[in-house]
């Protein structure tokens, strides 16, 4: 009894479970101490401090309903369930109420997210691990409890493995009964979760798995184990040729704007101003999405904008009216801009995040009256990877047939030359084009059409432009040509491995592999920008 | 104490029944299958002789639990002359994972010792041998093949050796196969068709009386010293006046209409036991009529009813393509379409790129190629998976959708 109370340690954490609770590093280093015990049964608990059904519809607002179904539907002490299929959008708190709930309720579970178990034998081992109680480790060479490559296999050591946890539990229960405990009991039932349910279609076109899961629960035929799907699509995305009897639905639906409000207040210090905050931007971001986690790394800035104008000793109280007119007056032209700025994925560090928004929102304003703000490139790769990007686009974009008009030894003054008013028919046929091109994207290329194209950007951007840049450029001339051309090949491969460049399989008719340029305009004409390479003018508008 | 222990313990009785498959199909009647299939297979074990019978019906329907019930029937009638192979086309569909499984449980039963090394052939050539002995020995292998259409994919060498073998005179043994395919003996192929004996037993959804009869079965509590005696009764009383009762026919005639099978059946009944409230410790209509709702779920509307403004905007778009006759689309001629409709509000196209990515995710569109990562999403070709009336009540239902886009939806060109 005594190894019973032993420390337990929370065993698993969702995302808001793990932001949430500081000690996190202190847990990480006491699991170390504790990891050289062997497991036992009391490990299939979820751990951490035992919490209550009031706590846990606190901590999820807007939530209680569903709380209350799923505790309904796992029933009382000892009860058997049918499957149960828990489904709802993403950051709905699926996840972290079944887990919060197993907790409160105390029972064993076997938890395996398909997502991290990312086929079905790594999915079956990691739930054999986990009811054989086995932890990988030196002295068994991290090998896993079984070997099992077929669904054969699993499902016959799964049932062994469970009439073991069972009768296990059994035995747990009785002594606890004659002992006359109430407290600590964790029933007979052992329950098995599969997280990230809706990945499992893409498993091996789903053939044999997904029935094979969904009809789990009578291959067993054992009443003492519950099965519980989660999952991110409704059950009638699960299609099968075979059937099955369907689990009993449970939907999350997503948060109301009033639910945002309140998850959105929760650990906030100044809970006025920040609703005062929520009341003007809340709605028009709601209108874009729903989901918690983009609106709340999209709110963080603009609050902290909200918040410039106030004084450090104006911090702490809450605002008055006149104020909250003050700062919404200030805040007001930041939100439409941002409102476009919600699913921007900066790659730099914070504090650059910082002034750089900065920088944007000015530039944003500034848009509104004046042409385009230019923007420098994100990321550093080398000249003539550029150079490579800059004619993978090219290619990809111009038709074949004007790649020699194009690129004639006067670059693209040929160009001019062909212009003319366009006739009715014409007109016509540049819309039907335009169509095309909007549904078809980039075409795809072979690689000698890119290496030629690429070799006339080079000689055309280092030849110094007959005039002007005759004698300034002549370290260029010398070493460029040779120096760029050089391990094109390598610089290829390492685009498309960067997925810049995306490359086909070998065409059945050419023989060749063909390639295609998968970059947006915009970046294109970045890189260009950055080479001072006159893009523009190798483009060929339809 | 005392009174909650014992509300709470109907209501585990009761979910147990649910979840036991024996209990519900219980059913002595000479008509019923239980009683065909038990004499089928009781003749064949006294007279010595092979049979093969196929379980036809559709899925939830009883068949693997009636099998089960009359296998422990004659597990105690006689317990010396039968050994029973379970077999499922789920599990051991492929010839040499049958076979293996067929060679371990034959050494499970017979106490030998299992090789997991064995060959395909070893195997094979072992069941052969054990059939030979088994018939020597007048003992009977029932063979039960669960998801029998699944055994028929590919060369169907399992089903050919089972049945040449049991062809001879010396072997003794019954081929169960337990089908959802009503064509399951169509799929054999020629010579394997010509050495089954075409017994079927077909297993029908029951009528709406015999599924009020089960309910009754199910939901009443024993009158016994396991409960208090006056609890048991009003617990009794109350669910037949609720069986009874006119409107809940109604409810039960809408929710078998769909799908009137036993399982189906209990799914229901399931989820108006859990939500039985313990204070009381009576089911009641409300609990029925919740479950009811609950259960039937319309997946697509409670995804639109989720939807922010801008995803809805980019569905009305899609869908006005569609009126349109434009059959490709794909997200740049979606954005040209809200270009060209909605004048005031519009959002930055990469905010637009990510609605369209969540609507992907929420599958309320689909790409319509499988080709994967040749080209970006937006020039990938996009399907709307919802109808234009789901997405009509979708508006309507979504409180925050804005009456412009309704209008919008509406109008043509």
């Amino acid at each position: 009894m005594d190894e019973d109370k032993t420390q337990q340690l929370p065993r698993r954490m969702t995302r808001s479970s793990a932001s949430s609770s500081p000690s996190t590093s202190n847990n990480i280093v006491a699991a170390k101490v504790t990891s050289l015990e062997p497991l036992t049964i009391n490990d299939l608990l979820v751990g951490g401090d035992p919490i209550s059904l009031d706590d846990i519809i606190s901590s999820f607002p807007g939530r209680s309903s569903q709380i209350l179904e799923v505790v309904r539907h796992l029933g009382p002490l000892n009860s058997p369930m049918l499957p149960l299929f828990v489904y709802g959008s993403s950051s709905t708190g699926k996840t972290s109420i079944i887990l919060q709930l197993f907790r409160h309720l105390n029972r064993p579970i076997v938890f395996s997210s398909c997502r991290t178990c990312y086929n079905q034998n790594i999915l079956f081992e990691s739930i054999l691990n986990q009811l054989l109680l086995h932890r990988k480790n030196a002295a068994n060479g991290y090998l896993n409890a079984k070997r099992c490559e077929r669904p054969s296999d699993f499902v016959n050591f799964l049932l062994e493995a469970l009439t073991n946890v069972i009768s296990n539990l059994k035995e747990k229960s009785e002594k606890l009964i004659s002992n006359e405990m109430t407290q600590g009991k964790i029933g007979n039932m052992i329950y098995l979760v599969f997280d990230n349910f809706q990945l499992v279609r893409e498993w091996d076109k789903s053939s044999t798995i997904l029935p094979l899961l969904f009809n789990l629960y009578d291959l067993l035929n054992t009443p003492e184990v519950g099965l519980i799907f989660i999952s991110s699509t409704s059950p009638d995305t699960f299609y099968s040729n075979m059937g099955y009897v369907e689990p009993i639905p449970i939907y999350f639906p997503d948060y109301t704007e009033e639910d945002i409000r309140q998850i959105l207040l929760r650990n906030q210090v100044n809970q006025k101003r920040y609703s005062s905050f929520l009341d003007v931007s809340l709605k028009s971001f709601c209108g874009i999405t729903k989901q918690i986690d983009d609106l709340s790394a999209a709110l963080k800035p603009l609050y902290e904008k909200y918040c410039e104008p106030l004084s450090d000793k104006g911090k702490g109280v809450a605002p008055n009216q006149e104020m909250k007119r003050r700062l919404l007056a200030h805040i007001n032209p930041h939100i439409a801009s941002s409102l476009n700025e919600i699913f921007k994925v900066s790659s730099l560090s914070s504090t650059e995040v910082e002034t750089r928004k900065e920088e944007k929102w000015k530039g944003n304003l500034r848009r509104l009256e004046q042409s385009k703000e230019l923007v420098s490139l994100d990321f550093h790769i080398s000249t003539s990877a550029k150079y490579l990007l800059i004619s993978a686009f090219l290619a990809s974009r111009n038709p074949a047939t004007l790649d020699a008009s194009l690129f004639d030894s006067k670059g693209g003054s040929d160009n001019r030359k062909r212009k003319r008013k366009p006739s009715e028919k014409a007109q016509e046929r540049k819309e039907t084009l335009e169509q095309e091109l909007l549904m078809k994207g980039p075409g795809t290329f072979p690689l000698e059409r890119l290496l030629a194209i690429f070799q006339c950007l080079v000689s055309v951007a280092e030849e110094p432009s007959d005039e002007e840049e005759q004698n300034n450029d002549g370290l260029g001339v010398e070493g460029g040509n040779g120096g760029l051309m050089s391990d094109i090949l390598l610089q290829l491969s390492s685009l498309c491995n960067s997925n810049f460049i995306f490359k086909g399989r070998s065409c059945p008719i050419e023989g060749s592999t063909r390639y295609r340029s998968t970059i947006s305009e915009d970046l294109a004409l970045k890189v260009a920008r950055s080479l001072e390479f006159p893009l523009s003018k190798y483009l060929y508008r339809s | 104490m005392e009174q909650e222990n014992y509300k709470i313990k109907a209501v585990n009785l009761l979910r147990s029944r649910i979840c036991d498959p024996k209990f519900i199909f219980i059913n002595e009647s000479p008509e019923s299958n239980h009683s065909k299939l038990k004499f089928m297979i009781s003749s064949s074990v006294t007279e010595a002789c092979n049979n093969s019978i196929l379980l036809l019906g559709p899925r939830g329907s009883g068949k693997n639990a009636v099998l089960e019930l009359v296998i422990q029937d004659l597990l105690q009638e006689y317990p010396d002359s039968i050994s029973v192979m379970r077999l499922n086309g789920l599990l051991h569909s492929d010839d040499i994972s049958a076979f293996k499984e067929i060679a371990r449980q034959l050494c499970m039963e017979h106490q030998l010792l299992f090789s997991k090394a064995a060959s395909f052939d070893d195997n094979s050539q072992f069941m052969v041998a054990m059939l030979k002995e088994c018939g020597l020995a007048h003992k009977t292998i029932i063979f039960v093949l669960d998801e029998f259409d699944l055994f028929a994919q590919g060369k169907q060498r399992l089903l050919y050796s089972l049945l040449d073998a049991m062809q001879s005179i010396t072997s003794q043994a019954v081929v169960l196969g337990i089908s959802c395919r009503l064509d399951a003996d169509q799929l054999l192929e020629k010579r394997v068709r010509s050495r089954f004996s075409h017994r079927k037993l077909l297993f029908l959804p029951p009528s709406i009386e015999d599924s009020q009869k089960l309910l009754m079965h199910m939901l009443t509590l024993p009158i016994d010293p396991s409960f208090p005696q006056d609890y048991a009764v009003e617990f009794n009383r109350k669910v037949q006046n609720i069986i009874e009762d006119r409107g809940f026919l109604e409810t039960l005639n809408k929710y078998l209409n769909v799908d009137s099978s036993v399982k189906h059946l209990l799914r229901f009944l399931f989820c108006a036991v859990s939500r039985m409230e313990l204070q009381t410790g009576f089911l009641s209509r409300e609990n029925f009529e919740i479950a009811f709702s609950s259960i039937q779920r319309q997946p697509k509307l409670e995804c639109l009813r989720n939807c922010s403004i801008l995803e809805l905007q980019i569905l009305v778009c899609m869908k006005r393509l569609e009126v349109k006759e434009q059959n490709l689309c794909n997200f740049n001629s979606v954005m040209k379409e809200y270009k060209s409709t909605l004048t005031s509000e519009r959002y930055a196209r990469h905010v637009c790129l990510r609605a369209f990515e969540h609507l992907i995710h929420r599958e309320l569109i689909c790409f319509t190629d499988n080709r994967g990562q040749s080209l970006s999403v937006e020039f990938r070709p996009v399907k709307l998976l919802i109808s234009s009336a789901e997405l009509h009540q979708g508006l309507r239902a979504n409180n925050s959708c804005p009456p412009k886009l309704l209008n919008l939806m509406d109008r043509e060109g």
